[in-house]
């Protein structure tokens, strides 16, 4: 192994851990904020480090420091203390490890060797996350029922019965999407969607498997028990649902598992259906052709969308009523000077490409880097729509959850690959 | 030298999840210690390059069958006080290794005279899912058939088995 193979390695598996456990943050933020969106409130905004609120970003500073400090206690007629532990630690677990397959950019050619860009570069593909997402029914089990607490029981007991029937829709859709890809390997998924239909559409699942879309990414929001499914948690019936025994930083784990989960069922959602990494339009090669103008172009467009930003931050971060000296105003001024000295870098960076060799290694990176945006800007658009989703649709009753997998669901995937096989046999 | 300690680990977990089945007295230990050995199981299967079967054996085994026998002891909600007095146990465990040990004995023995060979990672993208589907829908299409035939036939009995009782009957 050479020292560009060890840092790949070091560079996809960072990526690939890292990225999921910092979107923690960001979703908690985005659900506070969007909550106080949707409810017409501001949402955290008081929580702040010298006057620096981040736009409620240190909230999440100050609830991981009151979860770390609180007690954690495990009660005493919790008879199987292995099992309880063991819970919130497989369903962080299996969270994390199920992102180890998506890809988050195309295939870096780096000095005629080829890196997959994934944290394990295994062509399972889909049945890894398959088998991780059964995986996480046992935390949910095992916290319901050694929690030896009825609502936690109960909890445990929809959730689990909830996940197990959901994830045959879902894996139904997933039968029709690869009837049209003929590939279980993500990459070549996404790499199938950056071609373009009729020559002007770009070949998404979306465009190919509306139906087969549809029912997976509800299916995807049972399995992530997010409202409107999230009755193994309803607050008015059961408390807090399988977790109710748990306290402090075991709290905090199941917490921060369910966020891995939403950031991983979005990545799955992108890569399957809203063509992955790819720049819409623009497919890889494409794209390493063009590097220079591509950056060219990027080079103008990021002040120009920068100035709006600071005239945004501008306007939003001031107090709600008159006061002298404004602090909210001097936090803004900060703000701007930090984004603008973010975007210098940037042009400093893409003013390297322009004049570095064409079609070389500083193309190929490049390429790589800004297909990383593009999926975690994918990403951050599908949370958003799990949170406008979970502000939006009140709870369904359990036998409506149940009746819409069962006879709703079920029978579309079915019809749903019956139509799809015969599309493409007759097409091909 | 990896390969045989991670044969080496997978084996040992194996069995020990399958004596834990056997000796643990609570269901769920049980059933925890039998995901174990599925678990250890599909670790060997990947040891073979056998990638389908290994993502077969997690979904199918590991997470769907085992999450459903866990769901079902979860259901029961067993007590301490529920569980069956079993004073002969050990006596019963006893009697089994003497059965057994014959026989194991016998099954080391035929293991020890087999050749020893220099074993080879396959390439060729051997037990991927591509070549996998191949053979079987090439090769073994009729047997293929017939075994799905028999899945769909034990499918329907399970519905009629649990469908809705007539009245009065």
């Amino acid at each position: 192994m050479s020292a560009l193979d060890i840092l790949m390695v070091v560079v996809r598996v960072a990526f690939s851990a890292f990225i999921p456990l910092c979107f923690i943050a960001v979703c908690v933020w985005m659900e506070r904020r969007g909550a106080g969106f949707f409810q017409d409130r501001s949402g955290p905004n008081r929580a702040n480090i010298f006057g620096f609120r981040a736009a409620g970003l240190v909230q999440n500073l100050a609830d991981a420091a009151k979860l770390i400090f609180k007690e954690d206690v495990t009660s005493g007629h919790i008879k199987h203390k292995f099992y309880f532990v063991l819970a919130p630690l497989i369903v962080f677990f299996t969270a994390v490890v199920s992102f180890a397959v998506v890809p988050f950019a195309d295939t870096l050619v780096l000095g005629g060797k080829s890196y997959l860009m994934q944290g394990i570069p295994l062509d399972l593909g889909i049945l890894w996350f398959l088998s991780f997402v059964g995986f996480s029914v046992y935390g949910i089990i095992l916290a319901g029922w050694s929690s030896t607490n009825k609502y936690g029981v109960l909890g445990g007991l929809r959730s689990a019965a909830q996940v197990i029937s959901y994830e045959i829709p879902m894996g139904l859709a997933i039968v029709s999407l690869l009837v049209v890809y003929g590939t279980i390997h993500l990459n070549e998924i996404a790499q199938f969607q950056g071609q373009l239909l009729f020559g002007f559409i770009p070949m998404w699942g979306a465009v190919l498997q509306p139906l087969g879309m549809v029912i997976f990414i509800v299916a995807a929001f049972a399995e992530t028990n997010r409202t409107p499914f999230d009755l193994a948690e309803g607050e008015s019936e059961l408390v807090a649902g399988f977790h109710v025994e748990y306290s402090a930083m075991k709290f905090a784990v199941f917490f921060m598992g369910e966020y891995v989960a939403l950031f991983v069922s979005s990545a799955m959602i992108v890569t399957l259906f809203f063509g992955g990494y790819q720049v819409p339009f623009l497919s890889t090669a494409t794209l390493i052709n063009n590097a220079k103008p591509v950056a060219f172009l990027l080079m103008i467009a990021v002040p120009v969308a920068m100035h709006y930003f600071a005239g945004w931050i501008r306007r939003s971060n001031v107090s709600h009523y008159p006061r002298e000296n404004d602090p909210r105003v001097f936090e803004a001024e900060i703000y701007i000077k930090c984004f603008w000295g973010l975007v210098i870098f940037l042009e400093v960076v893409l003013l390297l490409i322009l004049f570095a060799d064409k079609g070389g290694p500083a193309a190929h990176i490049f390429v790589m880097l800004l297909q990383m945006a593009t999926f975690l800007v994918k990403i951050t658009m599908m949370i958003f729509v799990y949170i406008w989703v979970r502000w939006t649709l009140p709870r369904f009753r359990y036998d409506q959850l149940q009746r819409l997998g069962w006879q709703t669901l079920l029978p579309l995937a079915l019809l749903n690959i019956f139509v799809t096989s015969a599309v493409v046999v007759a097409l091909s | 030298m990896n390969t045989e300690l991670l044969f080496n680990g997978f084996a040992i977990l194996a069995v020990l999840g399958a004596v834990g089945l056997v000796l643990f007295r609570h269901p769920m230990n049980g059933a925890m210690s039998l995901v174990v050995t599925m678990v250890a199981l599909a670790g060997l299967y990947a040891l073979l390059s056998a990638k389908l079967i290994f993502a077969l054996q997690l979904i199918v085994y590991a997470g769907a069958i085992m999450s459903l026998i866990l769901f079902i002891i979860m259901f029961l909600n067993l007590q301490e006080k529920d569980l069956p007095e079993e004073s002969g146990r050990w006596y019963y465990l006893l009697g089994g290794v003497v059965v057994i040990a014959p026989i194991a004995l016998f099954l080391i023995k035929i293991v020890k005279t087999l050749p020893g060979s220099e074993a080879t990672i396959v390439g060729g993208g051997f037990g991927g899912i591509k070549e996998v589907g191949l053979v079987l829908f090439q090769d073994w299409l009729l047997p293929f058939e017939i075994v799905s035939i028999l899945l769909l036939i034990a499918l329907v009995g399970a519905v009629v088995l649990a469908g809705k009782r007539r009245l009065g009957k």
